[in-house]
């Protein structure tokens, strides 16, 4: 009884945040369970019941060849989210490495390392990303690649950032005059107090992510075809925008929904943790001003 | 055993952009020494470049002239391997309690960290070690797993003395470690450092602008104004100085402290 109040207390202190918790654990047990709960197979090709309407049998229609959309919206979450967390986490394994060195060295060597990102930064990421695809050739690989080494940059900046910032406090010279070594310093120090800030830039960038994803598979060079995936969803449905709008409705409400709620819950939790105001400076100081 | 010897420092604004703006000098020929198990006191008002003394002899700031000789080791001249071994003799207690410690760690967490880095303790040595610690200054064991924002700043500071004192250190600077404090837990934390100097024949280095702290705990006092030593004599004799800048800085701080509240 007690844990039962308890809990509501929470939820009713964090509305927002118990709301798009909420949300997001839906759309992701709904990816994780596709294969369960998908009334049908989403590569079944029926041309018998294309471009049908929402029925018993398939919940949300089908589209041009017949294939249950619900499905295939469903088995799309799989897609969507576990490539948005590869590049994620690529991304900031990779960028947490640079950012730490950067910041941590300082001087000549973090001057040269920020001089190469801010070239990179330079030039739109979305554009960046679809030139390296150009040169790869299309597909879901080369797209996670190119969108790691686009963003690992900003990744690199924003940690460089947070890394300088907490190499001024006090509480480091204290560890170093305790006999700290560097890396324990690195481990114990520096990296535990970046987690907050990073948790919530992820938060907010898996979102943008899912878009990138989306934008690069709905002009065919991320995921292709066969496969359920919104952005590429919306790509085969465009040719029935006029007849059949819900194949580009269907899946452009649930990129929406997904990035809103990442943005939403993103903002919610630095609002929690005091950092509203700092976090878009920060953003904004390793976007390159 | 702490020689400080003609330091001289500037902070000198060197960017790529601008590169020759004048370098503001914050300490110029600085000379004193401190004597094992005595308390130097340093008086200055703000800016007079008390905390880059303190750097500067806690080896984080290499001098631009000059040098600091710690039981004989040139601190800036000498090879990482004796410099290490100097590290556990010479501790810090800054200012801000509370950015002085990790803000994720807890206090277990915080006064371990000088021990795990020299000594090789078992969890129960460790433990009972702390909690020796944590009495000496005061604290109760019930503290040990508390974060640093669930204590006051009076007991967070007993921590940072703690961990200051974990390596039975021989120096210990004391970086205004009572201006954040008030009136009655000031008169606590300068009654335990006292004792610790007696007992532990501890040395302090003592900087502070509370005329009346720096007079109960130091034997020597030196003025510092605008980044040179005006005046240096013992404590007791600290109220006959007889330079204008000390008179000024001793007299007018005295003043402030037998007007105010
Ligand atoms: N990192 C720095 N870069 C440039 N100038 C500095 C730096 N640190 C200190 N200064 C300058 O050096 C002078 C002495 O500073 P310092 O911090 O040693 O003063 P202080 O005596 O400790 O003052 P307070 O009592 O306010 O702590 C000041 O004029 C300050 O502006
Ligand atoms: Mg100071």
């Amino acid at each position: 009884m007690e844990g039962i109040r308890r809990i509501g207390w929470t939820v009713s202190q964090h509305k927002v945040l118990s709301i798009c918790m909420v949300l997001i654990s839906i759309i992701v047990l709904s990816g994780l369970l596709a294969p369960l709960i998908a009334p049908n197979d989403p590569n079944f090709v029926d041309l018998m019941h294309k471009l049908e309407g929402p029925s018993k049998q398939f919940p949300l229609g089908t589209d041009q060849l017949g294939r249950c959309l619900l499905s295939r919206l469903l088995y799309g979450t799989r897609v969507s989210l576990s490539l948005a967390l590869l590049i994620v986490t690529s991304c900031l394994v990779i960028g947490t490495i640079i950012g730490c060195f950067a910041g941590y060295i300082g001087g000549k060597v973090d001057g040269l390392v920020m001089r190469i990102c801010d070239a990179i930064l330079a030039i739109p990421s979305l554009i960046l990303a679809i030139s390296l695809i150009a040169i790869w050739g299309a597909g879901w690989k080369q797209m996670a690649v190119a969108l790691i080494i686009v963003q690992s940059v900003y990744y690199a900046r924003f940690i460089r950032g947070l890394v300088k910032n907490i190499k001024q406090q006090t509480y480091i010279t204290a560890a170093k005059i305790a006999g700290t070594s560097t890396l324990r310093l690195m481990t114990r120090h520096i990296i535990p107090n970046l987690l907050p800030p990073l948790f919530i830039v992820v938060t907010l960038e898996i979102g943008w992510v899912i878009m990138d994803i989306s934008a690069l598979s709905f002009i065919g060079l991320g995921v292709q075809s066969p496969t359920p995936e919104w952005g590429a969803m919306i790509n085969e449905g465009k040719s029935f925008l006029r007849s059949h709008p819900r194949l580009m409705i269907v899946p452009g409400v649930m990129i929406f929904c997904m990035v809103a709620i990442l943005n939403l819950l993103g903002e919610a939790l630095s609002e929690r943790k005091g950092l509203s105001r700092l976090l878009p400076k920060w953003a904004k100081e390793a976007k390159g001003s | 055993m702490l020689v400080v010897d003609h330091v001289t420092k500037k902070y000198g604004t060197s960017s790529w952009f601008h590169r020759n703006k004048p370098a503001k000098s914050a300490l110029s020929d600085v000379s004193f020494t401190v004597e094992p198990g005595t308390c130097m006191g340093i008086l200055g008002e703000s800016g007079a470049g008390k905390s880059t003394l303190g750097k500067i002899i806690l080896g984080l700031l290499p001098p631009d002239s000059g040098s600091v000789r710690f039981e004989g080791v040139d601190l800036y001249r000498s090879d990482r391997h004796t410099r290490k071994k100097i590290r556990r003799n010479l501790q810090v207690v800054f200012q801000d309690c509370y950015s002085a410690v990790n803000p994720r760690m807890t206090v277990r967490q915080i006064i371990a960290e000088p021990l795990r880095n020299f000594e090789r303790l078992s969890a129960q040595q460790e433990r009972s070690i702390i909690v020796e610690l944590l009495e000496t200054v005061g604290l109760a064991a019930e503290h040990l797993d508390k974060n640093p924002r669930q204590m006051s700043g009076g007991q967070l500071q007993r921590v940072n003395i703690a961990r200051a004192i974990a390596l039975n250190p021989k120096l210990i600077v004391l970086d205004e470690p009572l201006s954040s404090l008030d009136m009655i837990v000031q008169k606590q934390i300068l009654q335990h450092l006292n004792e610790l100097k007696d007992s532990k024949g501890l040395s302090y280095l003592f900087i502070s602008h509370d005329v009346m702290a720096v007079n109960n705990l130091s034997d020597r006092v030196a003025v510092l104004d605008k980044g040179m030593i005006v005046e240096s004599m013992e404590a007791n004799a600290m109220f006959e100085c007889s330079h204008p800048s000390s008179q000024r800085i001793i007299h007018a701080i005295h003043e402030a402290n037998r007007l105010g509240p």
